[in-house]
């Protein structure tokens, strides 16, 4: 039997002004889950966190965080960390002493707290560096200390918004970890991000949120499924700087830029048999790829796939 | 949770060196400079610079130029003739001139003084001095003058009374006697501390205006912990940023009583203020405008809503109180609608107050109600500071 959710919010409405921002969300977590909130920028993200945190109150709908209002029972968020976007720690201390300054300002009991410093410091991995001073650590050490300071009072629901942004592939993979290890020890996490690579590899769940409604959720891996079915993504690495005949080529034989210079994609069932064709078609035109890989779609295609029907 | 705060606070402080030495040291060194600067704006340690034309050349005019050049009181110098006077006052090189045109027994306006209106204390400086020396130097020329100016009132003089006035003003000429002011009696308020006054003018003056500085820098970390997060950490947790305000608020009234012990230590060790003899008195006063520092600080932070605003409004302020309350140039000086207006700054409560204790010798009934104005001021904005924090949506 699933657990109670830790946070369930329920037709969550509300407007700035005239400005409708979120119109009706739903969205529940249960614990050791972890949940990646998608969108674009203004979709309504930063708004429906700040209703989770009890910063704002709907206009209509209801947001229980372990069972209670946020916004109106202060106690609710007792089992709330919140890891913002920016380093938000005190850069001329040491993690350590920023650790145990959130730890008292989240009421930890004083007696507990060298035990709860260091049980965050463990679990983030930063305890070799409890002396160093927040400024002369590097950016992903600097976002793991970011968690710990989060989650020194033991928190059930954490949020993490935008937690990998700016860090490279190891600090990446660093704070992944951290969150994994949350999770197995029950935590619901929920990841604000555009890093859908991080969603897709950690969440359980993902929500779309586009202009304000929740348009897609689910399991990643089975949304991916259900929306491309047998279809596989083909992606064609080419020479940059292609003239405008090129890309129309390309274009014709189904072909979209990505944020990658260089790199087309087109989703096809055929398949590696597509593939080879389409190597076979691309040289005739002249223009022969540097590689041609197949992959399974993932989420990014399905963001696009998302964005392109708000379009249609 | 507060005393968490302080400690952040505190730490930040300490670890950023430069930040702290511009706190602790800057303060008495400013002390020492204005102190220096201003300390003769009480008139026992004023010396203008005179530029004196003897024109008329007679016995008693070059007695008083002479007596001039001699004064303690003055930095004289002798110029050829007027207009040399004038350039010089123009120009700068000295506060004001004197012209003797004609000897100063004779009837008329024998002397002239050039001055410079932006230097308008200078003029009747000169003025008195000049008449003390035509006192000393010349009372035979002050008696034919008194005996001409009383003349027509009384009738002409007898030639026997004529006689005995020429008489007596050859004595007075050939064996000057030190002149006695018979209308005049002089009493120093308290005793003879010499120019402590303007000292513990400045000791308050600048401990204000720097515990203000000091603590809108300490403010503005409000807006370090928006821009960083912090806040919003804090806001979705149980606390809220209630504690942070606390904590900043009790950490910058420490930071100000700290910044007035080092100024007051200057003050007594270099000019004799006496605060530790008024210890008593002093550490309220001082705790009341290190209270009314860190509240307006902190409200007036929390009313903006971007580090720039709050860089704008600090600077502005601190700039208009100070010039307007008194810390930038003594209040005696300023004309009384702006004098008036010095009570709305809690500057002038702090100078006031200090004063008070420190030269005026006075009780508690003299500075209670500063306390309650400070206090009142400090309480303020704390209030706005944390009803503003405690907003969850700002």
């Amino acid at each position: 039997m699933n657990p109670e959710p830790i946070l369930k919010a329920e037709g969550v409405v509300r407007s700035y002004g005239e400005r409708r921002v979120l119109k009706g969300v739903d969205l529940s977590l249960r614990p050791g889950e972890i949940y990646a909130l998608l969108g674009h920028n203004g979709a309504g993200k930063t708004t429906l966190v700040r209703a989770i945190c009890g910063r704002l109150r709907p206009d209509a709908g209801s947001v229980l965080l372990n069972g209670a209002d946020p916004a109106r029972v202060p106690a609710a968020r007792a089992g709330l960390g919140l890891v913002p976007q920016e380093i938000a720690l005190y850069a001329n201390l040491s993690v350590r002493e920023n650790i145990e300054t959130f730890a008292t300002l989240a009421g930890v009991p004083r007696a507990q707290i060298p035990a709860a410093v260091r049980r965050a410091m463990e679990l983030t991995r930063t305890l070799d560096r409890a002396g160093a001073p927040v400024r002369t650590l590097s950016g992903g050490f600097q976002r793991r200390a970011n968690i710990a300071a989060a989650i020194v009072h033991e928190p059930t629901l954490l949020i993490l918004d935008e937690p990998t942004v700016g860090v490279d592939i190891d600090a990446r993979e660093a704070v992944d970890t951290v969150i994994r290890d949350l999770r197995g020890l029950g935590v619901a996490v929920l990841i604000v991000t555009h890093d859908l690579d991080q969603a897709g590899a950690l969440a359980d769940r993902v929500g779309f949120l586009r202009d304000g409604a929740m348009v897609l959720e689910g399991d990643p891996r089975a949304l991916v499924a259900e929306a491309f079915g047998d279809q596989m993504e083909i992606l064609v690495h080419l020479a940059e700087g292609l003239d405008m005949a090129g890309e129309i080529h390309l274009a014709a034989e189904g072909l979209e830029p990505t944020r990658r210079p260089g790199v087309w994609t087109r989703l096809d069932s055929g398949g590696y048999g597509a593939a080879g064709r389409l190597d076979a078609r691309l040289r005739q035109l002249g223009l022969a790829p540097r590689e041609i890989r197949v992959r399974q779609p993932s989420l990014a295609n399905l963001f696009s796939l998302v964005a392109e029907r708000k379009a249609a | 949770m507060s005393l968490a705060m302080m400690r952040v606070m505190a730490l930040e402080l300490w670890r950023d060196r430069a930040a702290l030495v511009m706190t602790f040291l800057l303060p008495p060194l400013v002390f020492l400079i204005f102190s220096s600067v201003f300390a003769g704006t009480s008139g026992d340690n004023l010396q203008p610079k005179l530029a004196v034309a003897d024109l008329a050349r007679t016995d008693a005019s070059r007695r008083v130029a002479a007596a001039l050049l001699k004064s303690p009181d003055l930095r004289a110098e002798t110029a050829p003739d007027a207009a040399t006077v004038r350039v010089r006052v123009k120009s700068g090189q000295v506060d004001a001139g004197l012209v003797i045109r004609a000897d100063p027994a004779a009837p008329g306006k024998p002397f002239l003084i050039v001055a410079d209106p932006s230097r308008a204390v200078a003029a009747p400086l000169a003025q008195a001095r000049t008449q003390q020396a035509l006192a000393v130097a010349a009372p035979d020329a002050a008696l034919r003058r008194s005996i001409d100016s009383v003349a027509p009132a009384l009738g002409e003089l007898t030639p026997v009374q004529s006689a005995r006035v020429e008489a007596a003003a050859e004595q007075l000429r050939a064996k000057p006697q030190a002149v006695k002011d018979d209308l005049f009696d002089r009493q120093e308020i308290t005793g003879a501390r010499k120019g402590g006054a303007v000292i513990a003018y400045y000791a308050g003056a600048v401990m204000i205006l720097f515990a203000l500085f000091s603590a809108m820098q300490g403010a503005l970390s409000l807006m370090e912990e928006r821009r960083a997060g912090v806040a919003d950490r804090l806001l979705a947790g149980v606390a809220g940023m209630g504690p942070v305000v606390t904590g900043k608020f009790l950490f910058l009234t420490a930071q100000a009583i700290v910044q007035a012990v080092m100024i007051f230590v200057v003050a007594q060790g270099v000019y004799g203020v006496e605060a530790l003899q008024h210890f008593g008195l002093w550490l309220p006063t001082t705790l009341a405008a290190g209270v009314c520092s860190a509240g307006l600080a902190l409200g007036l932070v929390s009313l903006c809503r971007t580090r720039d605003q709050a860089q704008m409004l600090s600077t502005f302020v601190i700039l208009v109180l100070a010039a307007v309350g008194g810390s930038m140039a003594p209040r005696f000086l300023m004309p009384a609608w702006l004098q008036n207006l010095g009570w709305f700054t809690p500057h002038a409560w702090v100078i006031d107050a200090y004063q008070a204790v420190l030269w005026r010798d006075a009780g508690i009934a003299a500075v209670y109600k500063a306390w309650l104005v400070l206090a009142a001021i400090g309480a303020a904005g704390l209030i706005v500071a944390q009803v503003l924090s405690r907003d969850p949506q700002r």
